[in-house]
């Protein structure tokens, strides 16, 4: 049975997200078209039917707005087009497009709402709609949440859809055969005696033609490409060396720069000496910038060299600058009037867990830093009043409207221009480094500039995964968990990051409590509460965000509960489930973990489950307790994300989650000694080696209602799953990060 | 011939046979050891693990060598991946810490025998005056040995930012010619 | 001075100590080998001397001896080596910055030990360093790469 969607070409522009009553916002604003930004530069005889699909001449070009990170953004944007539109990907253009509003992300602003995915109230509805409402308002070009697929999965198979009848309209038109007769197939309109018409031939009709404003879309049962494994389309380049990231660009007349900033956080510039620096090899300027020093020279090396020779007299920082007084001030943040919120409040906590058996724990988490192999680097030009950029990043409109306040010029003067980024893992959500670039550019006009943070920088000047500690407590008996009462304390990532942005956050975070108040468990007496720490460093999204560390702290406590009274953590978490979505999660990895038979001598498995971004994911981790250390040996993964579009980039987010949750749960941490980072390096925050990797075993299940990403979910139960593990095997229960505080790993 | 031995090496080095005593000896063994048995030389004289420590060096007790790294049979790493993959072959490169450390010979593990890594000091001294347990070096040897190696040379001037054993390669070198004039005493 | 890359000579007037990474990637513009930390700890900038995996932020260009292949030299998209090759069958890759040092390492493993052990190619593997979590992916590569070197 296809599926027969009928859609407006006016409702296909602003998203299908049904209006539901209530929204603060007037209809008649968001309802408005968004303009389409190919139709500014569109040359003769070619032709753009949405902002996603432009065809000339030459090629056919397929707009992918959502940046390309690494979890293959590009390419499953580009299939999605593809399904519909009938084109073979190695013989298209894909580019990610300018900044612009069109390109709004019509889901990531849910994260930002206490909604909880497992919930089909009409408030949640109307939160969801809502969701999409002001991310159009905004344009909120954004990539992130793990929303790429969930935002595009409609509007880009309708994009590929509506331009596809519009080039039949248009073959028709030429041929003066009737549309019905003719089929679409590798890039061609077919016609009836097998004659084929290029769409690059068929640019110049089409362009005259009117687009086709109703499509239906095809029945998932008879993709091609979809839900079915396929080769990613940036493969072959970026295993031979031809994929340019932002640091590989090279331009006529370029120059290369580094910045360097006071390392205490905030702190500033008092005055600097560059007398040396001036005089060394290819040194062409030492410019002062916000908050620090900028070096260009001929080589990026001499640049580095020459930047630590500058003599810099800094200021100290203003915020809290020590690890232990960061986390003193955590503690004392379990206050009433610091209480951000309290979105689960079920059954009567305070009465539940009055009695003298309740249990308690205190657990913490550190700052993390993002850390991306590439480091922070962009290149920029500012000429006759125009700016040109070139960067990996994950809000490009931001980028511009950042970049033009730094240098006086209108958004629409500045120019982004959007590549593949070496990793981000939340880190290309700034625009610091951006900005600095603008600050040189405006000393240096009319040449090109490639400004690289060295590795130091980059690492002494994130906006880390800020640090958290929690408190529960709990009653579990042989009849089951009873009570959970679980606070934790944390700065706001969303007031932080958001005021960098320009942006007001109003309203309780929901990053504080995110992936432990949301979790689809029926205790009895279960209460989850927000603390917010008042701002320290400034703090950011990290893969996963919220749910990064409180995977850790609701499923641990979790654990000890039900080890406490005997119970089985997955037979509890099955009898407590209420969602059965989640249910058949974590009955998969109970089979694929053949959970509950003896793992043999030295040996433990531990179970987590957290629902973070709308996907429900269990993991069990196995671990031998081999005398010298801790060996991770398996960890099963049971994800649903409603429907797997690419099995094999879906494998690959899920195990690459995975590494990222245990690396950074038994070797990182990133602490503060007078507002430095004292990890600037990666032999001081290493993550996960291959040689401590455990094999990974991936089933995506396929029975949520609702398309999901991937890219974050397989984060946050990796290490709880991990520290139940060495407690299952040693009896030694782990509640601080980095684990390898507590146990030796091999 | 033990003392024949000595009067050559003393020849060598200033020191004069008939003023070291046994005591002075002993004496010269234990600054002998108190080097040896640093950080700096034990973590690369491991035995049969083939694996180099990180041990004392701001990484931590039993800190083994961070990724991974094995330098297998051959101890130059060469069935996995080459010390010198890292540590560059080069003369002259004073490489701060956390870099890694360059010498102008091929990096690699200490032979297999030279096991020291946790040591006592009784078990070191037997150790180094037995030629058919200490690759093959007699005490002029040894001191040949101290006095050329560039890995000696770097233990004591291992660049910036990395701790150091105590004294240096000359005093190092004096002590084993005035242990082995004094009869090689362990205890 | 005088330098071989890919089969190609070079001459650049640098510093003895600039490091190798810097000449290629910012004086020749070969721009595979990437820049990652700078101190030999997440092999990003791999490169081959005369067939030897080298860290090439270590090697300052004064103590260059030998022949240079870079990622580039290695195989093209049109004829790529089979390391390669493997990497693009299992799509090893995801944002990719680390692989050309990845690629570089295996390849030159495998010359040296072209049937290894498990054990092996997680020490021969584990100084390179993935952010993205490409390890499972990397281990099959290898050992698909050398199936194929050794014809089987």
């Amino acid at each position: 049975m296809g599926r027969i969607k009928t859609i407006a070409r006016r409702s296909f522009l602003i998203g299908s997200a049904a209006i539901v009553g209530g929204v603060a916002f007037g209809t008649y604003m968001y309802k408005r078209d968004v303009a389409n930004p190919l139709e500014a530069d569109l040359g003769e005889g070619a032709a753009t039917f949405n902002p996603f699909v432009k065809i000339d001449a030459d090629a056919v070009t397929l707009i992918t707005p959502r940046a390309d990170v690494g979890q293959g953004a590009y390419s499953i944007q580009a299939h999605l087009i593809a399904e519909e539109l009938d084109v073979d990907l190695d013989t298209v253009r894909i580019e990610p497009g300018p900044p612009s509003p069109a390109y709004y992300n019509g889901v990531v602003a849910v994260e930002g709402m206490p909604i909880a995915a497992t919930s089909e109230t009409m408030l949640a509805r109307t939160g969801r709609g809502a969701a999409n409402v002001v991310g159009k308002l905004m344009g909120l070009q954004l990539t992130g949440g793990s929303t790429t697929v969930p935002d595009m999965y409609e509007r880009l198979r309708e994009a590929g859809a509506v331009a596809r009848e519009t080039l039949i309209a248009a073959a028709a038109a030429q041929t003066g055969l009737e549309a019905g007769t003719l089929r679409t197939e590798s890039g061609a309109v077919v016609l009836p005696d097998g004659v084929r018409l290029a769409y690059t031939d068929l640019a110049a009709t089409a362009a005259e033609t009117p687009v086709v404003e109703e499509v239906s879309l095809r029945d998932p049962s008879t993709w091609r490409h979809l839900g079915k494994p396929h080769m990613r389309t940036d493969m072959v380049a970026k295993s031979t060396g031809t994929q340019d990231y932002g640091i590989d660009l090279r331009m006529d007349g370029m120059v290369h720069a580094t910045t360097r900033t006071n390392p205490a956080l905030g702190g500033g510039i008092l005055g600097f000496d560059a007398s040396e620096a001036e005089a060394m090899r290819g040194v062409q300027a030492v410019l002062p910038i916000t908050g620090g020093i900028a070096v260009v020279a001929d080589n990026t090396w001499r640049a580095f060299q020459a930047a630590q020779a500058v003599a810099c007299d800094w200021g100290d920082t203003p915020y809290i600058g020590d690890t232990a007084l960061q986390f003193d001030a955590v503690a004392t943040s379990f206050v009433e009037d610091r209480q951000d919120s309290r979105f689960k409040d079920e059954g009567d906590v305070t009465e539940a867990l009055a009695g003298a058996d309740v249990m308690e724990a205190e657990y913490r988490i550190p700052y993390l830093a993002h850390a991306p192999l590439e480091p922070m680097s962009v290149v920029v030009k500012l000429s006759d009043g125009r700016l040109d950029i070139w960067t990996g990043t994950q809000i490009p409109r931001f980028v511009q409207a950042g970049a033009a306040s730094v240098a006086g010029l209108e958004a629409e003067d500045v120019y982004v221009h959007v590549l593949m980024s070496g990793g981000s893992f939340g880190r290309r959500l700034e625009d610091d480094y951006v900005r600095q670039a603008v600050e040189i550019a405006m000393q240096l006009p009319d040449t090109p500039i490639q400004m690289v943070w060295q590795r130091e920088e980059d690492m002494t000047h994130d906006f880390p995964r800020p640090l958290a500690i929690a408190r529960a407590r709990g009653l579990a008996s042989d009849s089951g968990v009873q009570g959970y009462d679980l606070s934790i304390a944390a700065p706001s990532v969303a007031k932080s990051s958001l005021a960098r942005l320009g942006q007001p956050a109003m309203g309780p975070d929901v990053a504080i409590v995110a992936g432990a108040w949301d979790q689809p468990f029926a205790i009895p007496n279960y209460r989850v509460t927000g603390y917010r720490v008042p701002a320290m460093v400034p703090v950011s999204s990290w893969r996963s965000v919220g749910a990064s560390g409180n995977g850790f702290l609701h499923e641990c406590f979790f654990d000890e509960m039900c080890h406490s009274a005997g119970l089985d953590p997955l037979e509890e978490r099955l009898r407590l489930c209420t969602h059965d979505v989640s249910r058949k999660v974590l009955e998969a990895v109970g089979e694929m973990s053949n959970w509950g038979s003896d793992p043999g001598a030295g040996r433990g498995r531990g179970l987590a489950f957290v629902l973070s971004f709308g996907v429900p994911v269990a993991q069990v981790v196995e671990v031998m307790d081999t005398g010298d250390g801790i060996r991770i040996d398996k960890v099963f993964v049971a994800a649903d994300v409603g429907r797997v579009l690419d099995p094999v980039n879906f494998e690959a987010q899920v195990t690459g989650g995975v590494v990222w949750g245990l690396g950074h749960a038994m070797n990182c941490e990133l602490t503060y000694a007078g507002g430095v980072a004292q990890q600037d390096n990666y032999h001081a925050f290493e993550g996960m080696r291959l040689y401590q990797t455990p094999q990974i075993e991936v089933r995506g299940l396929e029975n949520g209602t609702k398309i999901q990403g991937i890219g974050e979910p397989g984060v946050p139960p990796a290490a709880p799953a991990l520290g139940n593990a060495i407690f299952a095997a040693t009896g030694q229960r782990i509640r601080e990060m980095p684990f390898s505080k507590s146990v030796d790993f091999v | 011939m033990r003392g024949l031995v000595c009067a050559l090496l003393i020849a060598g080095t200033g020191v004069s046979a008939q003023t070291v005593t046994r005591e002075e000896g002993m004496a010269a063994w234990e600054r002998i050891f108190a080097a040896a048995s640093h950080p700096r030389c034990t973590n690369c004289h491991v035995g049969a693990q083939e694996e180099p420590m990180w041990e004392g060096l701001s990484y931590g007790t039993g800190a083994v060598h961070g990724m991974g790294v094995k330098a297998d049979e051959s101890r130059i790493g060469a069935e996995s991946m080459p010390c010198r993959a890292c540590h560059i072959t080069a003369a002259g490169r004073d490489v701060a810490s956390p870099a890694a450390p360059q010498i102008d010979e091929a990096w690699q593990l200490a032979p297999v025998e030279l096991d020291w890594l946790g040591t006592d000091s009784a078990t070191l001294c037997a150790m180094l005056r037995d030629p058919d347990r200490n690759d093959g070096h007699d005490i002029a040897g040894l001191v040949e040995h101290l006095e050329s190696s560039p890995f000696v040379a770097w233990g004591f001037a291992p660049g910036p930012g990395r701790s150091k054993p105590p004294g240096s390669v000359e005093d190092m070198a004096r002590d084993v010619a005035l242990w082995g004039a004094a009869g090689s005493p362990c205890e | 001075m005088k330098l071989t890359v890919n089969g190609k000579e070079h001459e650049v007037d640098v510093e003895d100590d600039m490091p190798l990474l810097w000449v290629l990637r910012d004086e020749l513009g070969i721009t595979g080998p990437k820049y990652g930390c700078g101190i030999a700890q997440c092999g990003a900038c791999t490169v081959h001397v005369d067939g030897i995996a080298v860290r090439s932020c270590q090697l300052a260009a004064g103590d260059l001896e030998g022949e240079v292949t870079t990622i580039e030299g290695l195989g093209t998209p049109e004829a790529m080596h089979a390391v390669q090759a493997a990497w693009v069958e299992h799509q090893v890759a995801q944002c990719g910055y680390c692989q050309s040092g990845q690629i570089m390492q295996a390849a030159s493993f495998l010359d040296l030990n072209a049937a290894p052990t498990d054990d092996q190619i997680d020490a021969a593997m584990s100084g390179n360093l993935c952010r993205c979590g490409s390890y499972p992916r990397i281990r099959a590569a290898v050992k698909t790469a050398a199936r194929r070197l050794q014809g089987v």
